[in-house]
């Protein structure tokens, strides 16, 4: 499995580089622009990400403009929607209505830190991605 | 407070929005529980519910509250459907409590913080076999079978975050010795060990590694850190490197100042929004704050020299804080203290000096008391609740202990918007249950056959019923069973050794239901499940005590018997009327005053052993002196020079003669001090606008005080 993570915290990039090694080869990044051009040079060499966790608070572009531009340049490429790629958003951030911005602007699932990585676990067999 | 900072929002949405919802559900079920079966809008209503509750739990991934509340809405989804007759409405009553029960429990667990392991095979296997009959009724019946209801598994998660421990909040300050190389340096190494343990860090000077001229600063008036961190005093202590530390300054401080000390660090302080209307919060809450966007958290990149403030630490923002009741009591006192400066100032001698413009300042004084008495009302409504979820709790357990008993009860309600204190809500809770509970298992009869015996409808009733009278709460409970027997009672008494060896007939009859309530006293031989422990009277009057109020016990046997529990509202500012008797101020409680009125000595009836009564209107009441009863100088005696005040307490009238009005106040009541000896008949003083101490009237007091005359 292909991951993308983007993360500008030194910490939490550490602990999440870690943890999601597990599951496969981990791309890590440190701000939010980074992050889409990793995903468009990915989408170009056609090896696609399998899963992007995103965090919100990061420099240049935050987590939900990343999250957005995602599916903005999934849906201009015309990738089905069965096909477009798992985002996880990782972030303190959990207010109900950031939860609520997050799922309408298309993430997967929003996990709340500090991470509970068991059900972060359930979350990615429960989106087939182990 | 620290807790606040913790508690995950979308959580806590669940939360409240499931129990709310589940709230509902028993609402519409207690009420149907006697009908023949839920009509169109109960089961859309209750459909909903567990589809709300199947939704988001699904999304938390709560999977058992997921399952039990998808097979609820099932069931449901066939009634809505296929309008099925002849549905076993007891049997889906009890099935819909049961996963009602289930996910509340569920919920406990959520809130205590623990995992949700309740089991919920049993009870999903339970649904299936009654959705399996319910379905061969269907087809029986020859309607067409819909749709299965499709599931759609939802396509999005939530993470809830593991639980935190409760942060700590610090405040550091480091000095180094006046000789110390570099201190910007070691201040900066300091700040970096810290890094690892802090959720938020805050350091003044802040330019520490680019601005050398930072060292100076530094050994001159010490390095200031402010550090939010789960670590505790020593982790923290060890972390920083004291080698060249003259001294460190360790303190740790609560998150308010915190909050406050973040300004000084050049930092807004996190909002917090206070929601009063807790049942409108989420409307409020989209219209208090700004919509966000995509891009609203996109950090600043680093200003050179700058230190990272930790920006995702940002503290949430909250819609509803919980207040310590202290905290609203003082600020329930200090708005009294300001009523009373407020009428000294409005009130004061020196503005009736003649010839005064006081325009200007009676403006003013309008503007001043309209605030005042909004303040007023806003603490008051902040601290009042409707009885309503306290009586739902009544209704279940009625309903669940008269179904195990095998009674059929009817259970009404009556006013249950009635307002009270929060403060009496939580402590009025569990008396009330026990009183409910004897009701059911003690007061109503065992045997329908005996009740149409004594002429009585073979279904029990009970009535709970909630007023507000005269500044008081008036809570009863009554039950239409077999009421208490005095005899009985006596006897068991007696035999427990509780009243000495006093005769029956020293006895008042409500002394003797009193007995009841004394401790190691319980009539019913056999224990039950629900009553009769011997542990259940005496705790719901030493509860009702505690806050002041008493029970009242009236029974007839054979006819039932009423709990009455009297509360007092706990209002501390009161409307009243100065009067004037002799050279002396008193206040009489504004709803306690039924009119004011001037009669003459041919109104007076003088019985022979010196009580008087007054005539009004043909009707006879108590009359009382107050100048004669109180011993007042200089009082009129007279009752065409004086006015008389027709006062009114529980139903009762008595006429006081008074000699002159003097104004309406808001009154602020303080209890009498104890060096003061008690006197009858005043139930606490006040301060009025020129300084003055003026005594309140207890109408009730003087009303007993009368009657034992």
């Amino acid at each position: 499995m292909k991951i993308l993570l983007a993360e500008d915290d030194f910490a939490s990039r550490k602990f999440m580089d870690k943890q999601l090694s597990q599951y496969g080869e981990c791309d890590v990044m440190v701000d939010g622009e980074e992050a889409v051009d990793a995903f468009m040079m990915a989408l170009d060499d056609e090896e696609p990400y399998d899963l992007v966790c995103l965090d919100v608070m990061m420099p240049v572009m935050d987590g939900y403009q990343v999250l957005k531009a995602i599916r903005d340049i999934e849906t201009q490429k015309g990738i089905p929607k069965s096909e477009r790629v798992k985002v996880i958003m990782t972030t303190a951030l959990n207010d109900e209505r950031n939860v609520k911005m997050a799922f309408e602007l298309g993430c997967e699932a929003y996990a709340g830190k500090p991470i509970d990585m068991e059900k972060f676990e359930k979350v990615l067999k429960k989106l087939e991605l182990i | 407070m620290a807790e606040e900072f913790n508690t995950d929002s979308m959580l806590s949405m669940f939360l409240y929005e499931s129990n709310q919802g589940l709230e509902k559900l028993e609402g519409i079920i207690l009420e149907k529980q006697d009908a023949d079966c839920f009509d169109d809008s109960d089961i859309n209503e209750i459909f909903r519910i567990m589809h709300t509750i199947k939704g988001s739990s699904a999304v938390l991934m709560y999977e058992n509250i997921k399952t039990a509340s998808h097979k609820l809405e099932d069931v449901f989804y066939y009634l809505r459907e296929s309008h099925p007759e002849n549905v076993p409405h007891r049997e889906l009553v009890e099935k819909v409590l049961a996963v009602s029960d289930f996910i509340t429990g569920e919920l406990e667990k959520i809130k205590a913080g623990s995992d949700p392991d309740g089991d919920e095979k049993e009870l999903v296997a339970d649904l299936e076999e009654f959705l399996g009959e319910l379905k061969g009724e269907i087809k029986k019946q020859g309607i067409r079978l819909p749709k299965a209801n499709k599931q759609e598994e939802p396509t999005q998660f939530y993470i809830t975050p593991v639980a935190e421990e409760d942060s700590h909040f610090y405040r550091i300050v480091i000095h180094y010795k006046s000789d110390t190389q570099m201190s910007n340096i070691r201040a900066y190494s300091a700040t970096y060990a810290l890094k690892e343990v802090a959720e938020d860090l805050l350091y003044t000077p802040e330019d520490i590694l680019s601005n050398e001229g930072s060292h100076d600063n530094i050994l001159a008036e010490g390095f200031h850190m402010l550090l939010q961190t789960k670590a505790s005093k020593e982790e923290v202590l060890e972390l920083i490197d004291s080698s060249e530390a003259e001294s460190i300054d360790f303190n740790e401080i609560n998150s308010t100042e915190y909050g406050k000390a973040l300004t000084e660090f050049g930092r807004e302080a996190p909002p917090i929004v206070i929601n009063l209307d807790e049942d409108k919060s989420a409307a409020k809450d989209d219209k208090q704050q700004a919509p966000i966007a995509p891009g609203d958290y996109v950090v600043k990149s680093k200003e050179t020299g700058k230190g990272k403030t930790l920006a995702k630490n940002q503290a949430k923002q909250q819609a509803i804080i919980s207040v310590n009741v202290e905290k609203m009591d003082a600020l329930m006192d200090m708005i009294g203290e300001l009523v009373i400066a407020e009428a000294t100032v409005l009130q004061n001698p020196d503005l009736k000096v003649p010839g005064l413009d006081l325009t200007n300042f009676q403006k003013a004084a309008a503007q001043l008391a309209k605030n005042t008495t909004e303040l007023q009302d806003v603490i008051m409504s902040m601290r009042m609740m409707p009885l309503t979820s306290v009586f739902q709790k009544m209704r279940r357990i009625v309903f669940d202990v008269s179904r195990k008993l095998g009674k059929d009860i009817e259970f009404e309600v009556i006013g249950e918007n009635t307002e009270v204190d929060k403060n009496i809500i939580e402590h009025i809770s569990d008396p009330l249950m026990h009183l409910v509970r004897n009701s059911v298992d003690h007061g109503i009869e065992d045997d329908p056959e005996v009740r149409m015996a004594n002429g009585k409808s073979p279904k029990g009733k009970i009535t709970l019923e909630a007023k507000n009278e005269g500044g008081k709460v008036y809570i009863s409970v009554k039950d239409d069973g077999k009421g208490l027997n005095k005899e009985k009672l006596y006897n068991k008494a007696m035999e427990n050794g509780l009243i000495g060896d006093k005769a029956m007939s020293e006895f008042t009859d409500k002394d003797i239901f009193k007995f009841i309530t004394l401790p190691g006293f319980s009539t019913k031989e056999v224990v039950t499940e629900y009553s009769g422990r011997g542990v259940g009277m005496d705790v719901v009057v030493k509860n009702i005590q505690s806050i002041g109020g008493r029970l009242d016990i009236d029974s007839v046997e054979g006819q039932g018997s009423e709990m009455t529990l009297v509360i007092p509202l706990t209002l501390a500012i009161i409307s009243g009327i100065v009067i004037q008797v002799g050279e002396a101020p008193f206040v009489i409680e504004m709803a306690s005053i039924k009119e004011f009125i001037s009669v003459g000595e041919d109104a007076l009836i003088q019985e022979p052993g010196g009580e008087e009564y007054l005539v009004l209107r043909g009707d006879c009441f108590p009359f009382i002196r107050l100048g004669e009863k109180y011993d007042l100088p200089g009082a009129k005696s007279k009752l065409e020079d004086g006015i008389v005040a027709v006062v009114e307490h529980e139903g009762k009238q008595i006429c006081i003669l008074i000699d002159k009005i003097l104004q309406e106040q808001e009154i602020v009541v303080k209890p009498i001090p104890s060096y003061v000896k008690k006197v009858k008949g005043l139930s606490g003083c006040t301060q009025l606008g020129d300084g003055s101490i003026a005594l309140i009237l207890d109408v009730g007091g003087l009303m007993i005080e009368e009657e034992r005359r």
